[in-house]
Formats: C-alpha cells, structure tokens, sequence
C-alpha cells in the first residue's frame, strides 16, 4: 500500500518542522516561518472542524499563543505538532464557549444534501468532494469523532498524540477515529473501492 | 500522515485494505488548508519577534508544554523526583546539626558573661561583678553557690575536684587557689540578695525611708565583703538584678 514511502516522507516532514522549531527556539525568525508554513495546513483543518468559519481567526490566536510560549515548548516536530494542536483546541473551546455555537453549525444539512448520494460511483465522489463537503461530512460526525478523526488524519498525530491533546485514553481515541472513518466511509458509499485514487490524491498533498 | 492511522488498525480492517486510506486521502486533501495567508504569517511571526525581545521564551517548561517522547520524560521526571529527594535530605539533616550547634552554642554563650564577670573577684568591686552577673545568668549564679557550698564539703577529697562541675567552678574562680576566696565572695553576695529579697518591697521603688533604711541594714547585718556597693547598686539602678534574681 505504499506505506513505507509515505511515512518516511511524515518522518522527513518530522525532522524538518523539528530542526526549524529547535532554530526558532534560539531566537531564528525565519525558521518561525517555516514551522508555521509546515503546522499551519493541518491545524486550520482541524479548527475549521471545530469552528467553520471562523477557523482563521481561531488560528491567528492560537499562532500568537504558540510564538509566546514557544520557549517553554520541548519535544521534537512531532512533539510540536502535539503542542501546538492543543493551544489550539483550547482556543477553539473558548471560541464555541463565547459564541455559545455547537461545532456542528446548522448549515449542516443542506451541505450534507449537496454531497453526491450514496449509490453514485466513486468516481463523481471523488471528484466532487470540495472542501466544504469533507467539512460538512466530518462535521457531521459525532463531536469526539470528528476530532479523533482530525487530529489522526488532518493534524497527522499518533495515537498517543492525539489521546493527550483530546485529554483522554489512547484507546478510546482510537476506537473514536476508527468509527469515524468508519461512518465516513459509509456516508460516501466507498465500498469496494480500487487503490488508485488516493494514490494520486496522495501525492497531490 | 493519515498511514499512520491505517497503518495501525490494518489488521482490523483487512477486508478493505483501501478503504481507510482513500477515506483519510480524501480529508488530507479536502481538509487541509494549504493556500497560505501571508497576513496571517506575518502576523505570527511579529508575535514571535516580539515575544522573543521581550525575553518571553525563557519561561519556565510547564508540564503541559513537555511533548518529549514518554520514556524520556520519565526519566527527566524521576531524575527530577530523586535530585530533589536528596535536597530535601540534605535540608533535614542541616537543620537538625544546626540545631545541635545551636543548642550548645546558647549554652556556652549564656556561661561565657558569668565567668568573665566572676573570674577576678579580687579585681573589682563586688557591686558590678554581683551586679552582672545576677542579670546575665542567675542559674550559673546559683550552680556556682552550691558548687561552693559544697565545695565546703568535698575539697578534702581530691577526686570529686577532678568532676566537670568542679573544673567549672575552678575556671570561673580563676584558678584552684583563688576558689576559696571566689566562693565566699559569692556566699556573701547571694546571702546579701536573698536577704534584701526577702523583703516585702523593693529599696527603689518606695519613697518610704523607713522602708529604704530597712534594706540598707538588712545588707550590712548579713553580709560582710562589698554589701554596700551591692546595696547602693540595688538603689540606683532599680531593681532589675534582684528582680531577676528572685
């Protein structure tokens, strides 16, 4: 399945994000750049599960946190990752507080009635699932599922890693990813499906 | 990122080998944001450049902000448990030496103003060596007396003066033969003190002269050597020394 080449590339990306946030923690502004380019794709999908639209915003706060506190992070790329998913999440939850909004916004339904039906090829799902689709669907997961499934997936955390961001036990995390994909899985009628497609979105990322 | 995930549950999910993968491609690519605001980044690294000249990011790593691997964290945190366990024991076992030193300390310097005081007796007065030694230390005081009350008794006996108490008492007379003078001084001035306490009302403290002529021959009928500094002392410098002394 191709798995040894892509986590040696997650590893290459590890060692990167690790070298810049360790040249950064010396006072290195531009190295602060590099490790925003490469957190900042995956933190803002994991915020805009959690707060829609107003994932920009949440993430600028969040990066003001971040480039404060970064002299007391310690931990490497991966670590960083961890850390800063977590400064994130909290800003996030203060967010939904003041709004009071739940983190499944009411446009759900229409967005989930816009997505091709269950019984279309995978073809036209692939081809059609915009941004704002996948967001709909995730969002439509049950709230610890869609994080589970974030965090793992969008973030690119382990297990371990998204157990301490989420505050709880790994298994749970896991059984919590694992439904998610699950239901995902369903809601786009993949059944059966061939390896070729995400091979090539794959690499498109 | 998201082969991690399949790859872990594999196992699980044989019977869709491509499932999850395709599931999570298929996030990673909608999901990730990764046209890049510039603003944004500017803006974080201002925070960044500001927090760092302000000397923010000496601060303290706080649990929370520890994501080193598990294994090593244990050991950093059980370096950290042990390192202060010995400090901690260190602590303890100065304080409690301290607190031997101090307490023999307090006793030698408590003796050390009564021995100087009482150790010329043919020196001075009676009066301020009396005097002295009455307010510093009234117990030395009084060990001394019954050390030369009994001294009375045992000098014959050659041994007994070998004891530590005798050794004291030789030192605050200054020296063997000057103890027969020292204790009788000493006699005559404790005779003198419990005399003048005995008597209702304090010398300084009343106007009454028949009371204050009352002391003044209470001291001359029972003492013999210095009683009449020791009684002028006892009416000037009011009656703190005979206070004590009671």
């Amino acid at each position: 399945m191709g798995q040894a080449g892509e986590s040696r590339r997650a590893q290459v990306f590890d060692g990167e994000l690790g070298a810049a946030v360790a040249q950064a923690q010396e006072g290195d502004e531009t190295a602060f750049a590099v490790a925003y380019r490469l957190v900042q794709p995956g933190l803002l999908g994991y915020l805009r599960g959690l707060v829609g639209d107003d994932a920009e915003d949440v993430a600028s706060d969040a990066w003001l946190e971040i480039a404060r506190d970064l002299g007391r992070f310690k931990g490497d790329g991966a670590g960083f990752r961890g850390w800063s998913a977590t400064i994130a999440r909290h800003r996030a939850l203060d967010h939904l507080r003041r709004q009071r909004v739940r983190p499944r916004a009411a446009t759900l339904e229409q967005d989930v009635l816009d997505l091709p039906g269950p019984h279309s090829t995978h073809d036209q799902a692939l081809e059609s699932l915009s941004t704002e689709a996948a967001l709909a669907l995730v969002r439509g997961l049950p709230r610890d599922q869609a994080e589970a499934v974030l965090l793992r997936v969008v973030v690119g955390l382990d297990g371990p890693a998204a157990a301490r961001v989420l505050g709880k036990r790994p298994g749970a995390v896991r059984t919590a990813a694992y439904r998610g994909l699950k239901r995902l899985a369903q809601q786009l009628g993949r059944e059966g499906v061939t390896d070729e497609a995400p091979r090539t979105l794959g690499e498109s990322t | 990122m998201g082969e991690r995930l399949s790859g872990g549950e594999s196992g699980r999910r044989r019977a869709h080998p491509g499932d999850a993968l395709e599931i999570e491609a298929l996030l990673v690519a909608a999901m990730r944001v990764d046209g890049q605001d510039t603003e944004a980044e500017q803006r974080a690294v201002n925070a960044f450049r500001t927090a760092r000249d302000a000397g923010a990011h000496r601060a303290r790593t706080r649990r929370r902000d520890d994501w080193r691997p598990r294994e090593q964290r244990r050991v950093v945190r059980s370096m950290k448990v042990t390192f202060s366990l010995f400090l901690a024991s260190l602590t303890l076992g100065g304080v409690a030496v301290a607190a031997i030193g101090s307490y023999t300390d307090s006793r030698d310097s408590a003796e050390g103003p009564a021995e100087s005081a009482a150790g010329r007796p043919e020196a001075g007065p009676a009066a301020t060596s009396a005097g002295s030694e009455a307010k510093e230390r009234p117990d030395t005081a009084k060990d001394a007396e019954a050390h030369c009350r009994a001294y009375e008794q045992v000098k014959e006996r050659g041994q007994a003066l070998g004891s530590t108490a005798w050794q004291r008492l030789v030192t605050a007379a200054g020296g063997e033969r000057n103890v027969p003078a020292y204790c009788a001084d000493l006699l005559a001035k404790a005779t003198a003190a419990a005399t003048a306490d005995s008597r209702p009302t304090k010398p300084a403290k009343t106007n009454n002269p028949d009371q204050e002529n009352n002391s003044g021959t209470g001291g001359e009928n029972t003492s013999n050597a210095g009683q009449g500094n020791n009684s002028g002392a006892g009416t000037e410098k009011s009656d703190t020394p005979q206070g004590k002394n009671r």
